[in-house]
Parts: C-alpha cells; structure tokens; sequence
C-alpha cells in the first residue's frame, strides 16, 4: 500500500478515535446522572429513563445515526454532520453507561454507607469521597468494556458522511481497485486500538478485584 | 411529523415487515450458527495446550478486537480479490456467524473455567467418551452459567444485522431508510423500525428469564 | 452545655419493620460518663434501638435527644430533619459496627483521618496528629499505612474504634463490636474497650458476651421483645435479677 493511502487510513482513524473520544466522554459523565437520578426514584422520570435506556440499548447504532440524521432537517438550527454523528454515539453509549453505573450503585455495600452516615457525612460527602472513588475502580472493567464496544459500532457514522476507519477504505479502493489491503490495513489499526483498550481493561479488572477483598 | 405521515407508514407496511423478516432470518440463522460454532470451537481448546489450539485461541482474539462492519468488508470486498466471489447474503450469513462465534466461543470459555474439576472426572468415571461428556455434561452447565451474557450478545448480533443495509441487503434498517426517502417521512418510518428493534429484544429478555428459572430450579444459576 | 442533663435521651420509641412492632415504647437515659450494656435475646430489639439513636433507623414513634438536642425531626417534633442538620447531630455520636465497615479505598490512617477533616473540619495536620494518638491507644499505630484488606479482624476493629473516638463524641455507641470475630480475636478488642472504660467515656454497648458486660459496665439493660424489661447496675442484675425473663436469659446465657 502506497504511503498516501496509510496516510489516509490514520486519517480515517482519527475521526473515527476523535468522535469516539467525544462521545465516551460525554456518556460516561452522562450515564452516571442518569444512574443517581433513577437512585432517587422520582416518579415520572424513572419510568422515561428506563425506557430510554431499554429502548436504546436495543437500537443498532447504523439506525440511530440514520434515525437523527433524517430528523435533524426538523429543527430550527442547521445541524453539521459530525454533531449527528457525536450525538447518536453519545445517546448510545450513555444508556450502556447508565446501566453499569446504576449496578454499581445497586451493589456498593450498605455498611460504608453506614459508616459514613454514623461519622456525620453528608449524602454529598459520601458520594464524593467514599462511594465515587470505589465505584470508579470497580466499575472501570465495564466501563472500559463498553468503550471497545461503541469503537466497534463507530462505523455507523459513516451514514452522516464522516470518513471514519472503515469508510476510507472503499475511498482508496475507488483509487487502486485494490480492495483488501486498505481493508487488512484498517484492520490492523482497530485490532491495535482495541488491543490497548483490552489490555487496559485486564489491568482495571485486577485493581478492582483487589478492592472487593 | 403528522398523521398522513404514519398512514404512509401503515399503507407500505409490508416494506417494514419484508425487512424485519430478513432481519430476524439473519438474526436467527447467525445466533444459531455462531452459537453451534462457538461451541465447538470451545471443544476444540479443550485439553492439553498445542499450537493448533493457541493458534485458534489468538484467531478468536483478533476477532474480537474487530468491528463487525470490517469483517464483513473483508468478506465482501477483500475476499474477491483473492478470487472468491460471494453474494451479499452469503457474505452477510458468513460475517455475521463466523463474528458471533468468536465471543460465544469466548464466553463460554470463561464458564469453562468455573465448573468444578469434579464435573469431568465424574463424567470420565462414568465411561463418557471426551465428545459425549463435553456435550452432554460440561456444555448444558456451562450454557445455563452464561446466561445474561449470552443474552447480550443475542442482542449485540440483532444490532449487527443492521450493518448489512451498507452492502445493499434490505433488511429493517434499509427499509426504514427507503421508506423515508422515497415518501418523505423521515421520523415515522425510522420510530416504528426502533420499536421493532426493541420488541425483539423484548422478547429475547423474556425467553432469557426463563431460561434463568431453569437454571435456577437446578441450583445452576449464574447469581 | 448543661451537664446534668443525660448525653442520650430516649422517650417513648417505636419502631416496626414490614408490620412487626421491635420496638414497644422504650425509655431510656445514658448518663455522662455512663457505660451501659445492651443485652437481650436475638430480635429483642437491642440493635434497633442503637440503630435508631443515630437515626440510622428512623423510629416510628418516641424522640431522642443527644444532651438535649433533639435527633432526626425538628422541634415540632414531627418534620424530618434536613439532611445538613442530621450530619452535625451524628458526628456528635460515634459507632462501631458489627462488620467493622472500614472505608477499603483508604488506608488505615486516612480511614482515621477523613471524617476529621471533612466532617469536622479539622486541619489535615491537627487531625493526623490526633489519629496517630488514637491509634497508638488502640495498638495499631504500626499499620497506619496498611490497607484494610490486609487487617485481621480483631485489627480492623481497633482501627474502627480509633476511627470513632477521632471525631471527639460525646457518646460511643457499639453495635455487637465483638460478634464478628473469629473466638482468639475477641479478646484484644474488649481489651481496648474496657480500657477506653477506664478512661471515663460515655458508652453504650450492644452485646451477648455476659461477663464482658458485666465486667465493664456500671449500668446493664435487659430487653426482651421491644421493652426493657430490667436496668441497673451489673452487680445486682446478674446476681439478683429481678424478673423471671431476666433469670431464664441468665441461664440460657452463663
């Protein structure tokens, strides 16, 4: 493969890694509200949150994309391509992160909190520098889990017209009719990306492990 | 977004309806496909370490750390390079099952390693040959162990059959798409295949509990 | 300060889970200086009505006061607490519980530390210096930068109890401090707490170990089914009880 085609293949790779960045950035902070906000049990929300969640972790991602992008016309405001495409990702995997954070908070032992309570904590206090800290490391397996999970559905945003990793490969065939070795190209970058992010993931789970004593 | 809109809808359903039965007949065949190939896959690592069986291990791994879209580029585009055509659907069938299988291989891989060592010598004493003991003995526990987790990946191969609309299979997904270009009514079109979605999922959700009953009545479940 | 009045206050308390009443309007005072023993049979009530004092279960009925100062509801009597109120009467009153429930993520001396600093607002020196002295009193100054999961339990226990007396209460309360340990252990830790007796705080201590009880307390509650049947000094009580229930416990339990 000539150079300018690597060269567009780590293109490819940052918009894919830029968008994803954005998205796991913004759902993980995300998720985590809507983990406390569906803890505190008020009414009507809960039940909109939970059917957001619900329905969203069942939609696929190409859909999604596909779903905000032909709705976007609707509103008042022109909307470039690349916010559809951060949006849809963002929406996705906040639901997966609402959830692993709403089992973290189910599961955190009631005895710290109890602890806490009995030292003259406030819920703030608490959550701040007994219970954040801890569900951060028992939860980062998840979490980091996820994050490979949205990589691997980023595709999708190819539909707004964005050039992510797997699209520029069919741009560089369209020039060297040579279809596989862009392919096995982009390949090798996910495998690369994902393969940090696995390994992150191997060394959180035994730095959690550590912590459930 | 109004009422002439979803009567559109409603007068093309059997478009929606063509494509969730492509949809669920992908989903199916993959599910089953990936999960009967997942677990021989599983057999094959099974006993001593040889390099045959590292070699399939770090194949399953690299599988893994791939988008599902990549895989199937690599069927359908890559692979006719090399000379072997193949259709969109076979392309499609082969990704998809050939995908699932790597995490329904590595997921029972992990339930593997919970069952007891008693399971096999018990098995063994009692004069099962290694194949009848892995799939009568080992492979049910290790099935009803997994549970949620096969669950999610029943769902994540759902979500991929979407990704074949890139290399023109009319499925949900592209159906919903069509209907909303050639009739302008971009949100109806896409709401009702979402809830398509969801509803499957629904279902599989239940299916999964039920399972988790049995499983529980054994004294096997995964809690 | 009025320092006659008694450091806890319990009047008329109530409290029911899922339709069974626990507690059946109890009355009861912990004076200064006063180390009081809890003992009943198991679903007596006597943890719950520890529990309640720092409303960490909130009673059904009844008020409690700390010097005075009423806990979990406002003067009227009815309407809860805000949480900010609530935390300043807690951190006033110390507990150690059953499972110890040290903080893992923080090693022994920031599991001293924190409440102190965050709680009380004590300066990070001030209040390291003060864990240090509580933890030598306890005997685990050598490990104050161990972390929990590395502790026996008797050891995680003296590291809960210098956690309680860092934050300077005006009561200890113990919830069963002894149960979860394994036989050999138990003895360091009602070490540590009779001399903490010794050293004239005010406590009361939720127990089924009798001679401890009688050991150090100068005062001991009886409480069977959500009443307090008997009360008073540990001399009289276990030689002359005066209730049947009392004597029939006394002998299931000697």
């Amino acid at each position: 493969m000539t150079q300018s085609a690597w060269i567009s293949l780590l293109q490819g790779a940052w918009t894919t890694i830029w968008v994803s960045a954005a998205a796991i950035a913004l759902g993980v902070a995300i998720g985590f509200l809507i983990a406390i906000l569906r803890n505190a049990r008020i009414p009507v929300l809960d039940r909109l949150l939970t059917f957001y969640v619900s329905i969203v972790r069942a939609t696929p991602m190409i859909t999604l994309v596909l779903f905000l992008f032909v709705s976007a016309p609707m509103l008042p405001f022109d909307v470039a391509p690349w916010v559809v495409a951060v949006a849809a990702m963002t929406i996705n995997t906040a639901a997966f992160n609402a959830e692993i954070w709403r089992t973290a908070l189910v599961t955190f032992p009631r005895e710290q909190i109890e602890a806490a309570k009995a030292c003259g904590m406030t819920e703030h206090g608490m959550m701040r520098r007994i219970m954040l800290p801890q569900m951060v490391i028992t939860s980062m397996p998840a979490l980091v889990n996820e994050m490979s999970l949205l990589i691997k559905s980023s595709p999708a945003i190819a539909m707004v017209g964005l050039v992510d990793l797997t699209r520029v490969t069919n741009r560089i065939t369209a020039v060297t009719y040579e279809p596989l070795p862009p392919i096995l190209g982009a390949a090798l970058i996910y495998f690369l990306m994902i393969g940090a992010l696995v390994r992150l993931q191997r060394f959180a789970d035994k730095y959690a492990r550590r912590l459930a004593m | 977004m109004n009422l002439q809109d979803w009567l559109t809808v409603w007068t093309h359903f059997d478009e929606v309806v063509k494509g969730f039965g492509v949809t669920v007949l992908f989903f199916v065949v993959a599910s089953v496909g990936g999960f009967a190939l997942g677990c021989v896959c599983v057999y094959a690592m099974e006993g001593r370490a040889s390099v045959a069986k590292r070699l399939l291990r770090a194949a399953l791994d690299v599988m893994r750390t791939l988008p599902f879209l990549i895989v199937l580029y690599l069927l359908y585009y890559g692979l006719p390079q090399l000379g072997i055509r193949m259709g969109a659907w076979t392309a499609g069938v082969l990704a998809l099952t050939t995908y699932h299988a790597a995490y329904y291989a590595e997921i029972l891989r992990g339930a593997r390693a919970t069952l007891p060592v008693g399971q096999v010598e018990a098995a063994r004493s009692h004069g099962f040959s290694p194949f009848t003991a892995y799939f009568r003995i080992l492979l049910p526990q290790m099935v009803l162990r997994s549970g949620p987790l096969i669950g999610n990946q029943l769902v994540g191969c759902l979500k991929d059959t979407a990704f074949l609309s890139i290399i023109t299979i009319y499925e949900m997904t592209a159906a919903a798409n069509a209907l909303q270009a050639i009739y302008f009514i971009p949100m109806p079109a896409f709401i009702v295949v979402i809830l398509a979605y969801w509803l499957i999922s629904l279902i599989l959700e239940r299916l999964l509990r039920r399972m988790g009953r049995y499983a529980k009545l054994r004294g096997l479940s995964y809690e | 300060m009025n320092k006659d009045l008694p450091v806890i206050d319990v009047r008329g308390l109530h409290k029911s889970f899922d339709g069974t009443e626990v507690l059946k309007g109890v009355d009861f005072t912990i004076q200064r200086g006063e180390i009081i023993s809890i003992i009943g049979s198991s679903g007596s009530g006597k943890s719950t009505l520890l529990r309640c004092m720092n409303w960490l279960e909130v009673p059904d009925g009844g008020t409690i006061r700390i010097v005075g100062d009423l806990v979990g509801v406002r003067a009227d009597g009815k309407t809860p607490m805000p949480e900010r109120d609530l935390a300043r009467m807690r951190a006033r009153m110390a507990m150690v519980f059953q499972s110890f429930n040290l903080w893992p993520h923080f090693n022994v001396l920031r599991n001293v530390t924190e409440a102190p600093v965050h709680v009380k607002g004590l300066g990070k020196a001030e209040a390291r210096e003060r864990a240090e002295h509580w933890l030598e009193r306890v005997g685990m100054i050598h490990k104050k930068d161990a972390y929990p999961f590395t502790l026996s339990g008797g050891q995680k226990q003296r590291v809960a109890i210098a956690r309680a007396l860092a934050m300077d209460p005006e009561v200890i309360l113990f919830d069963e401090p002894t149960s979860a340990l394994d036989p050999e252990l138990v003895g360091e830790v009602q070490e540590v707490i009779g001399e903490l007796a010794s050293d004239g705080f005010t406590m009361a201590i939720v127990t089924h170990e009798m001679a401890f009880a009688r050991s150090i307390s100068n005062e001991v509650a009886f409480i069977e089914k959500g009443v307090i049947v008997e009360k008073g000094p540990p001399g009289t009580l276990f030689t002359n009880p005066e209730s049947d229930r009392l004597r029939q416990f006394i002998r299931r339990h000697i």
